[in-house]
């Protein structure tokens, strides 16, 4: 496959009062033509703040890529300067946000709020760009499409809303589209309905998604291949079965065994104990060490690197080391890979479906 | 909009006919008597002018008399000039007061609105703080200690413009600066506050992730949703301005109602008094009223609810 995005090293951090947080340490991943790459991990792991460095959307002052290259069409994007990347924005990588209560502009019509990037990057003229507004809005699923133009943000429910953010990023037809927890504000029936417009506009536009997200059931459902963040880290990567079949990772292990899956509803959800560390000082070794009851003495010494598994599988941890001891995931945990092997899909997101009213 | 628009004329009426029984009683309280200034006149003679002005009548017949008149447009006679109608000797008054207001509240809302554009584009920089520092004193100092100071030293002191009086533009400088200063200290803090909320917000975001520049970004999607709020403040601030006017005009000698308004109440001219009072009420609760229908014009969020009320 053909590789659109290489990210290496990035390392970003942001001045705050009580000191320098390391929001984003070091992190590695490519993206694929066409394909789907999940983002998962706890608040505060990073994920916004990898994504935002993409498109050169990170706040400065305060926040600075201190490190790393993101290349891109042979160019370095980490390096580029802001007038330059207006013109990768909304064109080449465009970006669909988590709340779509607030992500539109209150007071500009939706068809203008839509036109403007057709404007900017592929000149059209007004009438033009109103016609491919309208096409857009037909795409995502807005019926009555040349009225609704002239309307305003709050004439328009949430999950209308979110379609008409994904038709602004869409607009451009864009190589890379970002979607930071596209579906978490949204109730479940509208989730879904989002979810299945993604997937069948991704077979239309053959553009790579970049998907943030909680829910491991929606990366099932939506995503080819999984990085777990932790602590500004990519602790592992590799395609959904490696992760839901193969996990290696204790954090791994411990985001599977606090999801919910369809046949073992009645066992309980292990919650992973303590919380995220402190990114104004990070621990030395391994930033899971702390949470982590497979932790081996060197975890607290020396940070792990990323271990191959398969061709397509890594992940950071000292357990895959040749002298490590043999480590087996909880009973729980392996229980509901087994589990998510019989099911094929994680948690019902698609027996969910229901009208959008 | 219409049956709004009605309601709101309705509730005015009320309010206008409340200010004027409140103001009317408390004049009454007010210590000392007319024509107590005008040492030469008799007793005898001052039993007349009572008389001749109906100030012997028994309160409630003065005040239903003060209302029928309010109600036919007719707000009495003044006592200090000469059988003059009190609202011909307004009208006389207007011209200087309404340039003072108008050229202050233009200047001090202009200025502020810039100074808090910048102060929030380029917030936690030395733009910044001048910014602020300024807002700071021009809200804290008040009004009549900032005019003795430019009137102390930018005419006195250093002769660059008149010391007092309303003759060619030079001389309306000074007041019109002194009395925009709490306006233009207001709006910079308020489009300051509202501007960074706004450049914060997830639409400037995705605006920007559209690939707009900077300066579309901020004009277009932010300050066009900042100003919006700044409209809610101006009915506050003309107030503000007209009452800071009454001073301004008495340190200025300047020849405005404000002026005239401060000596009736030294001369107890009630008539006058009331005139000015309703006069001015009259013109809050119309900038009330247009200031909240320009609302209503320009945020499209509330035209659908406004349109139902
Ligand atoms: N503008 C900022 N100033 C200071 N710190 C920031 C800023 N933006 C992000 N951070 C910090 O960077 C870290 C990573 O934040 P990020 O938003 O990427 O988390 P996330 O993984 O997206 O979490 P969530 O799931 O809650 O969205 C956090 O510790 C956060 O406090
Ligand atoms: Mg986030």
């Amino acid at each position: 496959m053909e590789k659109l995005l290489e990210v290496k090293d990035l390392t970003v951090s942001f001045d705050t009062y009580g000191g320098k947080v390391q929001a984003v340490r070091g992190v590695n991943f490519d993206l694929y033509k066409g394909e789907t790459l999940a983002i998962v991990g706890e608040s505060g792991s990073g994920k916004s703040v990898t994504t935002k460095a993409l498109m050169g959307l990170i706040p400065s002052p305060p926040g600075n890529i201190e490190k790393g290259e993101i290349l891109f069409d042979g160019k370095n994007l980490a390096k580029l300067s802001e007038k330059e990347m207006t013109k990768i924005r909304g064109k080449d990588i465009s970006m669909i946000f988590q709340d779509p209560m607030t992500s539109l502009n209150p007071t500009m019509k939706i068809g203008n709020q839509i036109m403007e990037g057709l404007i900017k990057h592929q000149r059209m003229n007004r009438t033009d760009a109103k016609k491919r507004a309208i096409e857009l809005l037909e795409l995502v699923g807005i019926p009555n499409a040349q009225e609704r133009i002239k309307q305003y943000p709050h004439q328009f429910s949430g999950g209308m809303r979110q379609r008409v953010v994904i038709a602004i990023s869409l607009a451009c037809n864009p190589k890379i589209l970002i979607a930071d927890e596209p579906t978490t504000a949204l109730d479940v029936t509208i989730q879904a309905q989002i979810l299945d417009l993604m997937k069948d506009l991704q077979k239309k536009t053959e553009a790579s998604i970049i998907f943030i997200t909680h829910d491991l059931g929606v990366v099932a459902n939506v995503a080819d291949r999984v990085a777990v963040m932790y602590a500004g880290k990519i602790v592992e990567i590799g395609t959904v079965d490696d992760i839901f079949y193969n996990p290696k990772h204790p954090y791994t292990w411990g985001l599977l065994g606090s999801m919910p899956t369809l046949d073992n509803t009645e066992e309980e959800l292990v919650a992973i104990p303590g919380s995220p560390p402190d990114l104004i000082n990070p621990p030395k070794g391994d930033a899971f060490a702390p949470r982590n009851p497979y932790a081996l003495k060197i975890d607290l010494e020396q940070e792990p690197p990323m271990f191959k598994v398969s061709d397509t599988h890594y992940a950071a941890t000292w357990l895959l080391h040749e002298h490590a001891p043999d480590v087996e995931p909880p009973e729980s945990v392996k229980r509901r890979m087994k589990g998510f092997a019989k099911t094929g899909t994680a948690p019902g997101v698609d027996e969910k479906k229901g009208d959008e009213s | 909009m219409a049956r709004y628009i009605t309601q709101r004329i309705i509730y005015m009426i009320i309010t206008l006919f409340l200010i004027a029984t409140a103001t009317f009683f408390l004049m009454k309280l007010l210590p000392g008597t007319p024509f107590n200034m005008e040492d030469k006149l008799t007793e005898a003679q001052k039993a007349a002018l009572y008389e001749q002005y109906g100030l012997n009548d028994p309160l409630p017949v003065q005040y239903a008399n003060y209302i029928f008149g309010l109600v036919q447009g007719d707000m009495g006679i003044s006592f200090q000039f000469d059988n003059r109608k009190v609202e011909d000797l307004i009208m006389d008054r207007i011209g200087p007061s309404a340039q003072l207001g108008f050229q202050s509240l233009v200047f001090g809302t202009v200025i502020g609105l810039i100074l808090g554009l910048i102060s929030a584009i380029k917030r936690n920089t030395a733009y910044d703080y001048s910014s602020n520092l300024m807002a700071i004193l021009g809200k804290s100092i008040p009004s009549f200690v900032f005019a003795g100071l430019l009137q102390y030293y930018l005419a006195v002191k250093f002769g660059w413009f008149p010391v007092s009086f309303w003759d060619s533009f030079k001389h309306t400088i000074l007041p019109t600066i002194a009395n925009a200063m709490f306006t233009l200290a207001v709006t910079q803090r308020f489009l300051r506050t509202e501007m960074l909320e706004v450049l914060g917000s997830d639409y400037i975001v995705l605006a920007r992730a559209k690939g707009l520049k900077n300066s579309v970004v901020t004009f277009k999607h932010g300050l066009r949703n900042a100003l919006i709020p700044v409209i809610t403040i101006m009915g506050p601030l003309v107030v503000s301005m007209m009452t800071g006017s009454l001073v301004i005009e008495k340190i200025f000698a300047i020849p405005g109602i404000g002026e005239q308004f401060v000596r009736s109440i030294q001369m107890n001219d009630y008539a006058m008094i009331m005139g000015t009072t309703m006069f001015f009420s009259i013109l809050f609760v119309v900038v009330i009223l247009i200031v909240d229908l320009l609302y209503v014009v320009v945020d499209p969020r509330i035209r659908l609810t406004g349109g139902k009320e």
